[in-house]
């Protein structure tokens, strides 16, 4: 008991002796973590909204006449026998326009003056949901442009590869945030920690004449890395979540957010990141204790 | 030459007081708590600070090391405690070598041993109950008791009015009472004692040597002191070697009836 008591009053002292520093490297360790955790918030709901879009992928073969009853089983077969298949749709003329029409409900009247052959007939293709390459889907749709009566193919597969891209883009910044947040994580503790020591060095070296064990003085300068981990890491969550908070109730209703179903992180991976953000800091303490301390 | 002091039989106050202690010992069938088997300490390029130096002090001894300054005195002293190594030789302390001690286990050894420095090491900026709580709060004692320990202390050695003083505003005479009782803290099985009295007036001197007889009596406490106060040791019957040039010898005033020696 007078162990720990001791641990939590020294590191207790040790903040108090240096807290200009300290604060400092709080200020550091929570915009760190908020930088990271923004880009990795962002990337980790444009990873889900992806995943959604390939969910909801679907090809369509726009024909140039509709293909009759008795051929349909044979066309079929055909692009069964490319590549698995969720379902396969042959949708007609007429279909086609009573679907626009029940799209547009009361502004269906824009369709009287036009006749219900208007569109053209189609096939509508889901591939199954493990096709998510875009090089598949590309060759999908190369193959369905060959089948008879095909006109055009639309697939998406250009929006589906910026967007692709864009999520490539994001994983080098969370990247790159991830690893800021690890340097300077590591080497402002370990700085805040040798600044500790050298204010402490008069009374280091007494104690270590009045026999101090490692743990005694180690102990509470890991602890105070501990606690800058902690701290700096709940306060860039915290400001992240009330950031998202204001986004969320600024831009709620149908928009951008509720396009991509922004979330935020789960409970799991904000302790994750809590607890990731602990050993960081706790390392940094650790580098500087082995190397400025000597018991 | 090897020289192995024994301890007296009867003991006395060292300045003046005639109270005897309850000490009588067979120094021949104890085993010392500090035990030196020519030890050499030699700083570099080659200033020979100790030569060849043997010597035991047994537990419950009260135990005088003079010399002229740079006699080695100070060195022998680091060198019980372990802030130096010894170039040459052994050196045990309650029947361990400590050239084989793990650093954890030297730490251990520090906490029983108290150790008053002849620059007095203490942090100015920190009150006089700081600086003493220091040496009790390394081995986790508890707040109550170590300002009852403290207050004990300073009134010992008539300090009770300065305890909450910075030290860097007391006088050397205060600060050097200060380390003492920073040294005498923990109950020290062994107080290492450089130069106490070096700034102190006959009155602080009477304050010390009282604490060492209360430590000596309370504790049964091995004190050794390094001095050149002839004053302190100059009545007693303790032993009392001096060192000279980095040897060791029995003083040249003591009385063979209080300082036998022997050959090894």
């Amino acid at each position: 008991m007078h162990f720990l008591a001791y641990i939590v009053r020294q590191t207790g002292k040790n903040l108090r002796q240096t807290w200009g520093t300290q604060v400092m490297t709080l200020l550091t360790v929570t915009l760190s973590v908020l930088l990271f955790a923004f880009f990795f918030l962002i990337y980790t709901n444009m990873l889900r909204a992806s995943a959604r879009l390939g969910d909801d992928l679907r090809l369509i073969v726009y024909l140039d006449q509709e293909i009759p009853e008795q051929k349909r089983p044979e066309i079929e077969k055909k692009i069964r026998d490319f590549g698995p298949v969720e379902k396969i749709i042959f949708v007609s003329r007429t279909e086609a326009f009573s679907r626009l029409s029940a799209q547009l409900d009361k502004e269906k009247d824009v369709l009287n003056d036009l006749g219900p052959d208007f569109l053209p007939p189609s096939i509508e293709v889901y591939p199954l949901k493990n096709l998510q390459d875009l090089t598949k889907i590309s060759q999908f749709s190369d193959f369905l442009l060959t089948l008879p009566h095909a006109a055009k193919v639309q697939s998406g597969s250009d929006w589906l590869r910026r967007f692709g891209d864009f999520t490539n883009l994001l994983q080098v910044v969370v990247l790159l945030s991830g690893v800021l947040l690890i340097i300077s994580m590591t080497f402002i503790i370990s700085y805040t920690l040798r600044l500790t020591v050298v204010s402490r060095q008069g009374e280091l070296e007494i104690l270590r004449l009045l026999g101090a064990t490692s743990a005694y003085i180690r102990l509470p300068l890991l602890l105070e890395g501990m606690l800058q981990g902690f701290l700096g890491s709940s306060l860039g969550l915290g400001a992240l979540y009330l950031l998202y908070q204001w986004i969320a109730s600024r831009f709620s209703g149908p928009g951008f957010l509720n396009l991509f179903d922004f979330a935020f992180f789960p409970p799991e991976l904000t302790a994750a990141i809590l607890l990731a953000s602990v050993v960081l800091c706790t390392g940094g303490s650790l580098f500087s204790i082995r190397r400025f301390i000597r018991i | 030459m090897y020289y192995y002091g024994l301890a007296v039989i009867r003991r006395v106050s060292p300045v003046g007081s005639k109270k005897v202690f309850h000490m009588p010992r067979d120094a021949s069938t104890d085993k010392p708590l500090v035990e030196l088997v020519n030890v050499a300490k030699i700083y570099p390029p080659d200033i020979v600070a100790l030569e060849d130096v043997s010597l035991r002090i047994y537990k419950g001894e009260i135990f005088f090391l003079t010399g002229m300054s740079g006699a080695g005195k100070t060195t022998l002293i680091k060198l019980i405690c372990r802030l130096e190594t010894p170039t040459r030789g052994l050196i045990e302390v309650a029947g361990r070598d400590l050239s084989r001690i793990s650093p954890a286990g030297i730490q251990r050894m520090r906490q029983k041993i108290g150790i008053a420095y002849q620059d007095f090491r203490l942090l100015e900026k920190q009150t006089v109950l700081q600086n003493i709580a220091m040496a009790m709060e390394v081995t986790y004692a508890s707040t109550k008791a170590i300002h009852a320990r403290v207050d004990e202390l300073l009134a010992l050695l008539n300090l009770s009015d300065k305890r909450d003083k910075l030290t860097g505003e007391l006088s050397r005479g205060e600060q050097q009472r200060v380390a003492l009782a920073r040294a005498a803290a923990n109950g020290p099985s062994l107080l290492l004692a450089d130069e106490p009295t070096g700034n102190l007036d006959p009155a602080a001197t009477e304050l010390v040597i009282n604490l060492f007889r209360h430590l000596n009596e309370k504790n049964g406490s091995t004190i050794v002191v390094a001095t050149h106060d002839k004053s302190i040791y100059a009545e007693t019957e303790h032993r009392v070697m001096d060192l000279r040039k980095g040897h060791l010898s029995a003083h040249p005033n003591r009385a063979p009836r209080q300082i036998e020696l022997f050959e090894a």
